[in-house]
């Protein structure tokens, strides 16, 4: 039995990781204003440049730096049309995502169904000897323990560096922030290439690691998983972690439920996933008050800098 | 910036497109040579679904040259997409449409009668003016590779990851299990249903979880190697029905068999250039003008099986032998293939039951 528990917590840990990086990357967007829904696009996008690289060098670090460039790119495209151009954000994001969606499809014309095949690293070998945990710890790529430093590290930036601090400023009243002399327009473009890198770093994941093979579309909507968890969750990091592992575990239990022959439609478990993650989050923002103070108010708006 | 505004960029790119050149070349048509149109709704990869369509199309183009040319769409997700693709193919000189997947039945059901050319539609029910269609006996192939199963499972038990609950893939599962237990009474099967045709994922998680429960062996309805990649690295056997991924699982793919649609499209064209194409309905299985074909046997698989799998296979061929032959009882023990005769084809396509030793539900209604 222990062992099944076990198997389930590890999946939900590998089945969550993509969610949280995509979702800390929008959350930090959103922290400064820009309502990024191209998430989807460069998560796919992430995935198959991730996916060619890894195979072309044969390293998976390689492939998720390329990744980060990748999605950052494609942040960035997003950035002068959303920015500079002061265009509809959620036109420009639903552009974006198409867009990307497309721009994976057609990388990875001569990748599809191929698998990606790597020799075992030599680190985990080392790591798996260590006494009782070893061989749990190696079944966890460095990946998901990295996006756990993610979590603490954007945690500690917004609430407790004058950096994150302005961020949020941005995000509040980027009229105020320009007034008092912050490059709104920079730490917006900055704060959208980060979404969209670890965007790309999710997309990598899941095609590198998670599955180590392309077919297209293959993140099946987890981008706008993402985004609806960073709403749902208030913007505060560690909603979005909780909520994150939660969509992923109940994924996966599910998954579990119908092997153990739980007599439940299989299509219920399905969507078990969407309505534990949306009563959770909504139970925890019944106070609105709470809301409206993790919320940047000028999410969305176009800003103008000359009034 | 003040060059970079939203109204610049905007005057830029209408002048761009209007001096591009805007022209499709659209395909003149030659005489003589018959332009089949073939649209695929996924993309053509080099595994799954849409691999065996293109190889099929393929051979036809190979078995006329230079008398039959195909004209092949992919990614034509939608129905509505499909629609539009097929009228304008028939508007363009395309004597033969083929349809490659079920999703597209109803649109040829609708324009079949009124495009005046010959369609033809992969996995469709039932023909009508206009209209044949082909679906291959898979059960024959999963029952053969049930019986490896059977017979090489060390736990007795076996896993199926199911993408629908369609009848094209209950009838799959029905004939892995038969087949498995008519070797190994003892065998049961967990059935989990991945509600996607290609979410790879969510098809390693669930060989993750029958990995969990014991199985030893999984089988499913897999378009990649995913499946088999999964099962691989938790080092128990799989099997690929509807593909041969040994390319990519070296060592673990017990025995495969995979969809070869060429008989189908080879006779569509002959037909439509000998001028006597009529709708006709075709299921076929294994055999040399069927659909089915078993394709590599793992060096693991022991003699006796691999006489066993060869002995039912020609069985089946010769037609004395038919996977679904009674008795036959569902999961809740009621009998549902009456003792000594074979089940009734109009039984199978609607199949909503699952045969005794599968352990998995199905969802209502």
């Amino acid at each position: 039995m222990s062992g099944v528990l076990i198997s389930i917590v590890i999946a939900t840990l590998v089945a969550g990781t993509p969610l949280v990086y995509a979702a800390l990357g929008e959350l930090v967007t959103e922290k400064s204003g820009v309502l990024n829904l191209g998430v989807e696009g460069m998560m796919l996008t992430g995935a198959i440049v991730g996916f060619i690289t890894a195979t072309a060098t044969q390293s998976i670090w390689l492939g998720v730096l390329a990744a980060m460039l990748a999605g950052a790119l494609l942040a960035t495209l997003f950035a002068v049309i959303a920015i500079t151009l002061v265009a509809n954000q959620v036109a420009a994001g639903l552009a974006l995502a198409v867009f990307g969606t497309g721009l994976s499809s057609l990388l990875g014309k001569g990748y599809t169904g191929t698998s990606l095949v790597l020799p075992p690293s030599p680190v985990a070998a080392t790591v798996s000897q260590v006494a009782w945990v070893g061989q749990y710890l190696t079944q966890l790529h460095p990946l998901v323990y990295l996006s756990w430093l993610l979590f603490a590290a954007i945690s500690y930036f917004l609430y407790r560096t004058k950096a994150g601090l302005v961020l949020r400023a941005v995000g509040e009243s980027p009229a105020s922030a320009h007034a008092i002399g912050y490059p709104v327009v920079r730490i917006r473009y900055l704060a959208t290439m980060f979404g969209g890198a670890m965007a790309g770093v999710a997309g990598a994941y899941l095609a590198t690691i998670y599955t180590a093979i392309w077919t297209e579309g293959m993140t099946a909507g987890r981008g706008w998983i993402a985004l609806a968890l960073v709403v749902f969750a208030t913007w505060r990091p560690a909603r979005v972690l909780l909520g994150a592992y939660l969509f992923g575990g109940v994924t996966t239990a599910q998954l579990f439920g119908q092997v153990a022959g739980i007599p439940v439609p299989p299509e219920v478990m399905s969507s078990l996933p969407f309505l534990a993650t949306i009563i959770v989050l909504v139970l925890i923002t019944r106070n609105r008050t709470l809301v409206r103070m993790n919320a940047p108010p000028a999410l969305g708006q176009p800003f103008h800098a000359n009034g | 910036m003040s060059s970079l505004t939203r109204r610049n960029v905007l005057q830029l790119s209408a002048a761009g497109l209007a001096t591009t050149v805007a022209g499709t070349s659209n395909l003149l048509a030659q005489d003589g040579v018959l332009k089949v149109g073939v649209v695929h709704q996924g993309p053509i990869s080099d595994t799954g679904w849409e691999f065996f369509q293109a190889r099929a199309w393929r051979a036809m183009e190979a078995a006329f040259p230079g008398k039959v040319k195909a004209t092949v769409l992919d990614n034509v997700l939608q129905a509505q997409d499909a629609e539009r693709v097929f009228r304008q193919l028939a508007t363009q000189g395309h004597k033969l449409l083929m349809g490659t997947t079920f999703s597209q039945y109803a649109t040829l059901r609708k324009l079949a009668p009124t495009l005046g050319v010959n369609c033809e539609c992969c996995a469709g029910i039932e023909t009508t003016t206009n209209l044949g269609v082909f679906e291959a006996r898979s059960y024959e192939g999963t029952y053969l590779t049930g019986i490896a199963a059977g017979k090489m499972t060390k736990t007795n038990v076996l896993g199926w990851v199911g993408a629908f609950p369609v009848p094209q893939v209950i009838y799959n599962l029905n004939g892995f299990v038969l087949g498995a237990r008519s070797v190994n009474p003892d065998v049961v099967c967990k059935v989990v249903w991945a509600n996607s045709w290609s979410d790879p994922a969510k098809e390693k998680d669930a060989v993750n979880a029958l990995v969990s429960q014991n199985a030893d062996i999984v089988s499913g309805s897999p378009n990649t190697p995913v499946q088999g990649l999964a099962a691989e690295e938790k080092g128990i056997w799989a099997i690929g029905s509807t593909g041969d991924f040994s390319a990519y699982v070296k060592n673990k793919q017990l025995t495969s068999f995979e969809l070869d649609w060429s008989a189908a499209y080879i006779e569509a064209a002959r037909h439509t250039l000998a001028g006597d194409w009529k709708p006709t309905a075709r299921w076929r299985g294994l055999g040399p003008d069927g659909f089915v074909k078993m394709t590599t046997q793992n060096p693991a698989l022991p003699k006796e099986v691999l006489a066993m799998m060869s002995e039912k296979e020609q069985a089946i061929v010769a037609g004395k032998f038919h996977p679904f032959t009674g008795p036959i009882k569902d999961q809740s023990g009621k009998l549902r293939v009456a003792a000594g005769a074979p089940i009734a084809d109009t039984d199978l396509r609607g199949i909503d039951w699952l045969v005794e030793g599968t352990q998995g539900s199905l969802p209502r209604g």
